[in-house]
C-alpha cells in the first residue's frame, strides 16, 4: 500500500527531475516567431541571455506566449535580469506537471478566462502579442485576480528557487537579487559589520550586574 | 551504550508524543533519571546531510518537513458562528513534522521571559474580551531550568547586555554569534533614540559546544534544518543523549492518535499507525503529550470516551481553548551599501524596551523588536502585503536592492480569547482517516493596537539608521501561525485549567502534558525557550512522582 509518508516523497521528488531541452517543435515556427518578435519589444542588454526554448510539457502554445508575457511584466528585464532572461516560463510550464500539478486545472481556467476577456476587449487579439504599454495597463485592472496571484507566485519560485526544478536559468534570478549560493560565509558579512567597532554595555547594566 | 528498541507490545514507563523541543527534554531526563521512555514521533528522522541541500521549493513551498495541508489537513474560520472551510492548500496552524519538531527549523531566537509574564493579570486586572490569568508558577521557580537549557541545549548570548533582563544565575555558555550588519544598523538607529539593543540570544553555537560545531553562517536557518548540527535542535542535541542511556526509543514515522483509558479513569497507553499505516497499541505505566498547541489538544478531544465524553482531561472544557500566536509587525528598510542578510543567523540584535506595559497607551500589549535577515530569496522576492509593491518596475526596484535589505520586525503579545480555539473539524479527516483540526481565530484589538504601535517604533529606529527608504509589512489579522500557544493552560483551578503546575493534567493522574499549549500567556514572541524551561522543570517533577510511586 503507499503510504502517506512514501508518496509525500515522490510528490516531493518528482520535481527533481530535469527538464527535456530542445528547440520547439517544427510545426510551430510561427508560434515561436511571434514569442521572438514580442521579446524584441523590449529592449534589453545584449549581455543577457534567455535560455534556449525547450519543448512545453503544460502550455499551448499561445498559452506560453500570454503567461511569458505576464511574467515578463511581473518582473520586467532592464539592465538586470527579468523573467525572461531567467527562464521563468519554463519553471511555470514544468511545475504545473510536476510540483503544482494540483494547480493545473485552475491555472488553465483562469488562463481561459483572462485570454478571453482580454481578446473580447481587444478586437480578439492575444495579450502577448499587445504593446508592452498596453499589456501594463491591463494588469493593472485584473492583479488581484486569483489567476495573477497565481502566475506572479509561479514567475518569482521561477526566477529564485534552485535551477534544477527548471527556472533560474544560469542562476541569473540570484545575479539579479546579489544572491550568492555559498554555504560557508565568515564575517564581516557586509559593510556595515566590518566597521562595527564591538557592543558597548550600557551603565545601568553594568551597576546592576557587576 | 546504543539507543533502545522496545519489544512490541512491551509495557513502558513512559510513552512521550512528541520529538520536538520539549518531547525531547522529557525524554532526555526521564531517560537519564533510570525510567525508560518511548517517544513517538510522526514524521521521519532526517540526517543533517539533507539540509545541505538549499531548497525552497521543497522545504518552504511544497511542505517538505511540516504538517502537509493534502495528509494532515486543518480548516480555518475567524468567526464561531461560521463554517470553518481549508485555506487555500495551507494549514493554519504550522509546524516541523519530523524528529526534532519544531526545533529542527525554528529561528532559535530564546528570549528568556521577563518576571512580568507570570503575574501580569495581578498587576494589570482583567481585560475586556480575554480570560487574562497569571501563571501558576513564577520566574524564581522557573529561573534554573531557564539556565539548564542555556547550558545543556546550547544558547549563544551576552548575559546582563540588556538593561531589562530578568536575574539569571549564569551567564551564557557560549558568546553572541557575530554581529550582521543588520544588526549594527539596528543598534546605531536605536541607541539614536536612547534605546538599548542588545545582542540576541540565540540556541545556535557560536564555538563549538558539547561536539558539535560552530555556525557556518550559511543563512538557510530560519524555516530549514541545521545542516552543520549548529542550531541546537532536539535532534542533534537531547535526543541522542536520551538514546545513549539505552532506555530510551525513538519510533519515527509513528502516529499517535489515541490516548486510551482505562475503567479507572487512568491512561493505559496509545494506539497509533505505523509506516504502513497498521494499527497499533503501545501500553504505557504514564503518557506525557507534547504533541504542540495544535496537535496535544487535537489528540486529547480525539481521546474522548464514555468516562471522558467532552474529551480526555477535558472536565473545564478549556481543552483547545485560548489559542495564541504572538502577532507582529515591522518595516523592511534598505540602505546605501550591502548588507548581505541571506547570509548567517537570522536576528543578531534585540531590544526589549517596550516588553512591559504601559498602561498611559491604552492597551494591552509588549514586545521585543529585532533586526534580521530579510531572508532566503524566493522567501523575500514572494512577500507581499502592506506597503510592498507586488509587481513591475517597483518589485524590480526592491528585488535589486536585496543585498542592502533588512527587515526590522516587532514580535509582540497575543491575548487568550476563549473562542480562539483548535476543535475538531465535524466532517474532515486526515490521511489516516483521523478527525482534523478546525481553527478558530481573530486577534484581540489589542493584539494589533499593539502590533501597529511596534511597526512605528521599528520605522523609526530605521530611519534613525539612515534607510534611504522603508516599506511597512501589513498589520493584520493572523490566520494561522507557528507558535501554538495556550490550548492547555495550566492553573490551580482544575475548572480553569487544563494541567497543574506540574505539568499532570487535572482529570487523569498518569497523563501529563508540556509543550506550548501549557501557556498561559503568550510572552513576548519567541517561546520556545520557555517551552524548554518548562519540559526541564516539568521532567523534574514527573521523574519525582514516579521515583516516589505517586503516579
Amino acid at each position: 500500500m503507499d503510504t502517506p509518508e512514501s508518496s509525500r516523497r515522490g510528490f516531493l521528488q518528482s520535481g527533481g527531475a530535469l527538464l527535456s531541452a530542445g528547440w520547439i517543435a517544427a510545426h510551430w515556427p510561427a508560434i515561436a516567431r511571434s514569442a521572438e518578435e514580442a521579446r524584441a519589444q523590449l529592449s534589453t542588454p545584449v549581455s543577457m541571455t534567455a535560455p534556449p526554448f525547450r519543448r512545453f510539457e503544460f502550455l499551448q502554445p499561445l498559452e506560453a506566449l500570454d503567461v511569458e508575457a505576464i511574467a515578463e511584466q511581473i518582473v520586467p528585464s532592464g539592465a538586470t535580469p527579468g523573467a525572461r532572461e531567467a527562464g521563468a516560463i519554463h519553471f511555470i510550464d514544468h511545475s504545473l506537471v510536476t510540483v503544482f500539478d494540483w494547480q493545473a486545472a485552475h491555472f488553465r481556467a483562469g488562463l481561459a478566462d483572462f485570454q478571453h476577456t482580454f481578446a473580447q476587449a481587444h478586437s480578439g487579439s492575444a495579450f502577448g502579442h499587445a504593446a508592452p504599454a498596453l499589456q501594463l495597463d491591463y494588469l493593472r485592472g485584473v492583479d488581484h485576480t486569483p489567476f495573477f496571484a497565481l502566475v506572479r507566485q509561479l514567475t518569482l519560485l521561477g526566477m529564485f528557487t534552485l535551477p534544477e526544478y527548471g527556472g533560474n536559468y544560469r542562476q541569473q534570478g540570484w545575479k539579479l537579487l546579489g544572491y550568492v549560493d555559498v554555504h560557508v560565509f565568515s564575517p564581516p558579512f557586509g559593510y556595515y559589520d566590518a566597521r562595527y567597532t564591538g557592543f558597548v554595555p550600557y551603565p545601568t547594566t553594568t551597576e546592576r550586574h557587576s | 551504550m546504543s539507543a533502545r528498541i522496545f519489544r512490541p507490545g512491551e509495557q513502558v514507563d513512559f510513552v512521550v508524543v512528541g520529538s520536538g523541543a520539549a518531547g525531547g527534554v522529557i525524554a532526555r531526563e526521564l531517560s537519564q533519571a533510570g525510567h525508560t521512555v518511548l517517544v513517538f514521533e510522526q514524521g521521519p528522522r532526517l540526517g543533517a546531510d539533507v539540509f545541505a541541500h538549499h531548497d525552497e521549493l521543497k522545504v518552504h513551498y511544497l511542505h517538505g518537513i511540516t504538517n502537509d495541508p493534502v495528509t494532515n489537513p486543518q480548516t480555518f474560520r475567524d468567526d464561531p458562528s461560521r463554517q470553518a472551510r481549508q485555506l487555500d492548500h495551507a494549514n493554519p496552524l504550522v509546524y516541523a513534522r519530523l524528529v526534532g519538531g519544531s526545533s529542527v527549523h525554528f529561528t532559535a531566537n530564546y528570549w528568556r521571559f521577563h518576571e512580568v509574564d507570570f503575574h501580569e493579570h495581578s498587576l494589570l486586572g482583567d481585560i475586556p474580551g480575554a480570560d487574562f490569568a497569571d501563571w501558576p508558577i513564577s520566574y524564581q521557580e522557573l529561573e534554573p531550568y531557564y539556565s539548564k537549557v542555556e547550558w545543556e541545549v546550547g544558547v549563544s548570548g551576552l548575559a546582563a547586555a540588556s538593561p531589562f533582563d530578568p536575574p539569571r544565575q549564569k551567564p551564557y555558555p557560549m558568546p553572541p554569534l557575530p554581529v550582521k550588519s543588520s544588526g549594527v544598523l539596528f543598534e546605531l538607529g536605536a541607541r539614536k533614540l536612547g534605546l538599548h539593543p542588545f545582542p540576541a540570544p540565540l540556541a545556535i553555537t557560536s564555538q563549538v559546544y558539547r561536539g558539535r560545531p560552530a555556525c557556518m553562517h550559511c543563512g538557510f536557518c530560519g524555516g530549514y534544518g541545521c545542516e552543520a548540527r549548529a542550531k541546537s535542535s532536539s535532534v542533534w542535541t537531547v535526543i541522542p543523549e536520551a538514546e545513549a542511556t539505552g532506555r530510551c526509543e525513538v519510533r519515527s514515522a509513528s502516529y499517535v492518535y489515541h490516548v486510551d483509558t482505562n475503567a479507572r479513569g487512568r491512561v493505559t497507553g496509545v494506539h497509533y499507525f505505523d509506516a504502513a499505516r497498521r494499527s497499533h497499541f503501545q501500553p504505557a505505566r504514564a503518557v506525557v503529550l507534547s504533541a504542540n498547541g495544535s496537535e496535544t489538544p487535537r489528540l486529547l478531544l480525539n481521546s474522548a470516551s464514555n468516562r471522558f465524553p467532552d474529551g480526555l482531561a477535558n472536565s473545564s472544557g478549556f481543552v483547545g481553548k485560548h489559542l495564541m500566536f504572538n502577532q507582529g509587525a515591522g518595516v523592511y528598510a534598505q540602505f546605501e551599501h550591502e548588507l548581505n542578510e541571506y547570509k548567517s543567523v537570522q536576528a543578531t540584535r534585540v531590544l526589549h524596551d517596550f516588553y512591559e506595559v504601559d498602561p498611559k497607551r491604552g492597551y494591552y500589549g509588549g514586545g521585543g523588536i529585532d533586526a534580521r535577515s530579510s531572508a532566503t530569496p524566493a522567501a523575500w522576492a514572494s512577500a507581499e502585503g502592506g506597503e510592498l509593491p507586488r509587481w513591475g518596475a517597483a518589485l524590480k526596484q526592491r528585488l535589486e536592492g536585496y543585498t542592502r535589505t533588512m527587515l526590522c520586525q516587532g514580535h509582540t503579545t497575543s491575548l487568550p480569547v476563549a473562542t480562539n480555539s483548535v476543535s475538531i473539524d465535524p466532517q474532515l479527516k486526515d490521511a489516516w482517516g483521523i478527525p482534523a483540526i478546525r481553527v478558530t481565530y481573530k486577534d484581540h484589538p489589542d493584539d494589533l493596537k499593539f502590533a501597529q504601535f511596534m511597526q512605528d517604533r521599528s520605522e523609526e529606529i530605521m530611519q534613525a539608521a539612515g534607510a534611504v527608504r522603508t516599506w511597512r509589512t501589513a498589520v493584520e489579522h493572523r490566520r494561522g501561525g507557528v507558535h501554538l500557544l495556550g490550548t492547555c493552560r495550566m492553573g490551580n483551578d482544575p475548572s480553569r485549567s487544563v494541567i497543574d503546575k506540574y505539568h499532570r493534567t487535572h482529570d487523569v493522574p498518569n497523563l501529563f502534558l508540556c509543550d506550548g499549549s501549557s501557556f498561559v500567556t503568550s510572552g513576548r514572541g519567541q517561546p520556545t525557550m520557555t517551552i524548554q524551561a518548562l519540559a526541564f522543570r516539568a521532567a523534574h517533577h514527573i521523574g519525582e512522582f514516579a521515583r516516589r510511586n505517586e503516579i
